[in-house]
């Protein structure tokens, strides 16, 4: 799953491992750092990734922001963790479910768990995209 | 990041109004309000009990309070409450660790009283747990918890010994995709088929609801993390006829709620009891336990269910048996 970029916002970035991704922590009350997830060595999930297009990461920003009837100024970016912007782990499938349909993609459920973040999302997106 | 107001310290309360004040103040600091009483201590459940606390954030107000219970926390979960983006999320965030803390606190394992004192870690699957002192001779109590929280309400789930997953959500909670659509993604076929047989859209939305619930609870009891049981891979069934009773009279035994697991479908999972309550005519909560015994034939008991409303270190009340808390699934006795 490397790519090579030369974006400059490639970013090495520790994956967790697939487990609830940490809306569904949210809805655990747990804090995010419990967040339940089989831990994993940190070597074996590292993973250079090219960050999806600033246009995904709108568009992902947008279906969030729908799903969690946020109104349209508030800010979202790649960095947004979900949790925090208050989806539980159904809104999260919602979002993916979503996101199918938008970007005629199917979506894994263990890459689904994985998504913490609107950049995740956009990310995993074009990698789906691009395979097709 | 919003903090949340500091709180005024008021003057310490000239008179006890409880008879052992060393006892119950011994672990509050100096600066508790007056209007706080301290955590009524409560028995551990019995091995057959299933112990539910919840907290009605609309019912708590007072930001003085809310300010208290953010001084229970260590600095890494306050941060992560405050992390949340505006105040209805930081505050139902707040209420989840605050619940669990003071929830845990009361059952005095080894004599401790102290929320602030527990410390919590993660199994290897993840899942959440307390982390007792190992003292010389302490035995840490097999005490299984686990907690759910939505905006208008926060639950937590206490048994001794048998696994625990809970979750909650509001009755009226509507999903942005079709039902059909969504279930035929990720529930299994005959929780389509089950779904797809009810005409009425309302009761529909609400069955869909009700099994979304169940099946977070069960993903939540066995502990494993959600990757390894993806909701399509299990079906929760539920029987209209009481097949699950135990010597109740059907009217405290609406319906068998069972588990089925796609690899192995002739065998219902026996492993693996569920309650469904309705709570307060606006939440479901949904219960999964670990079977501790079988009453002969596999049959089980019923969950022996306390349930209790709180506002820590304010107020408690006893709601089991009363129409807060209906039985609308699985064979539960209240008390």
């Amino acid at each position: 799953m490397a790519a090579a970029s030369a974006s400059s916002f490639t970013s090495l970035k520790s994956r967790p491992a697939p487990g609830l991704a940490t809306i569904a922590a949210v809805k655990s009350g747990a804090p995010l750092s419990f967040s339940f997830r089989r831990p994993v060595p940190a070597v074996s999930r590292l993973r250079i990734s090219c960050a999806a297009k600033p246009e995904t990461v709108e568009k992902v920003a947008k279906i969030v922001k729908k799903q969690l009837a946020l109104p349209a100024e508030t800010p979202v970016t790649g960095d947004s963790k979900f949790a925090a912007l208050g989806a539980d782990s159904l809104d999260t499938v919602e979002i993916v479910m979503g996101l199918e349909e938008e970007f005629h993609i199917s979506v894994e459920e263990d890459s689904a768990q994985s998504i913490a973040t609107v950049q995740d999302a956009a990310d995993l997106i074009e990698e789906l995209v691009q395979k097709k | 990041h919003r903090r949340l107001p500091a709180v005024i310290p008021t003057p310490p309360v000239s008179a006890s109004p409880f008879p052992n004040p060393k006892s119950q103040y011994c672990c509050l600091s100096r600066n508790f309000s007056a209007a706080l009483t301290p955590l009524l201590p409560v028995q551990l459940p019995s091995r057959m009990e299933t112990h539910l606390w919840y907290v009605v954030p609309d019912e708590v107000k007072s930001a003085p309070l809310l300010s208290k219970y953010m001084e229970l926390l260590p600095q890494s979960e306050r941060d992560h409450v405050l992390g949340f983006r505006g105040d209805q999320l930081q505050k139902s965030a707040l209420l989840a660790r605050t619940l669990v803390r003071t929830t845990i606190a009361r059952y005095q394992v080894d004599g401790h009283l102290d929320p602030r004192s527990l410390r919590f870690k993660r199994n290897i699957h993840g899942k959440p747990e307390v982390e007792w002192e190992t003292k010389d001779g302490f035995c840490p109590p097999p005490l299984q918890f686990n907690i759910s929280h939505t905006s208008s309400l926060v639950a937590c789930g206490v048994t001794m010994n048998s696994l625990i997953g809970i979750d909650v959500e509001e009755k009226r909670r509507r999903t942005k995709n079709n039902i059909l659509a969504f279930a035929k993604r990720y529930f299994t076929a005959h929780e389509v088929e089950h779904l797809n047989a009810i005409p009425d859209s309302e009761l529909q939305q609400q069955e869909f609801i009700k099994l979304w619930t169940l099946k977070e609870a069960y993903v939540k009891a066995l502990g494993k993390g959600f990757s390894s049981s993806p909701f399509n891979t299990f079906t929760i069934r539920v029987n209209t006829a009481a097949q699950e009773s135990f010597c109740l009279p059907l009217n405290q035994a609406s319906s068998g709620i069972a588990v089925e697991t796609l690899d192995s479908p002739q065998n219902l999972t026996n492993n693996w009891q569920f309650a469904l309550l309705e709570l307060m005519g606006s939440h479901y909560v949904a219960i999964c336990l670990e079977r501790q015994e079988t009453g002969g034939a596999g049959k089980a008991f019923p969950i022996k269910l306390t349930a209790r409303k709180t506002i820590p270190s304010v107020e408690d009340e006893l709601v089991s048996g009363t129409n807060a808390v209906v039985t609308i699934g699985g064979s539960v006795t209240q008390f």
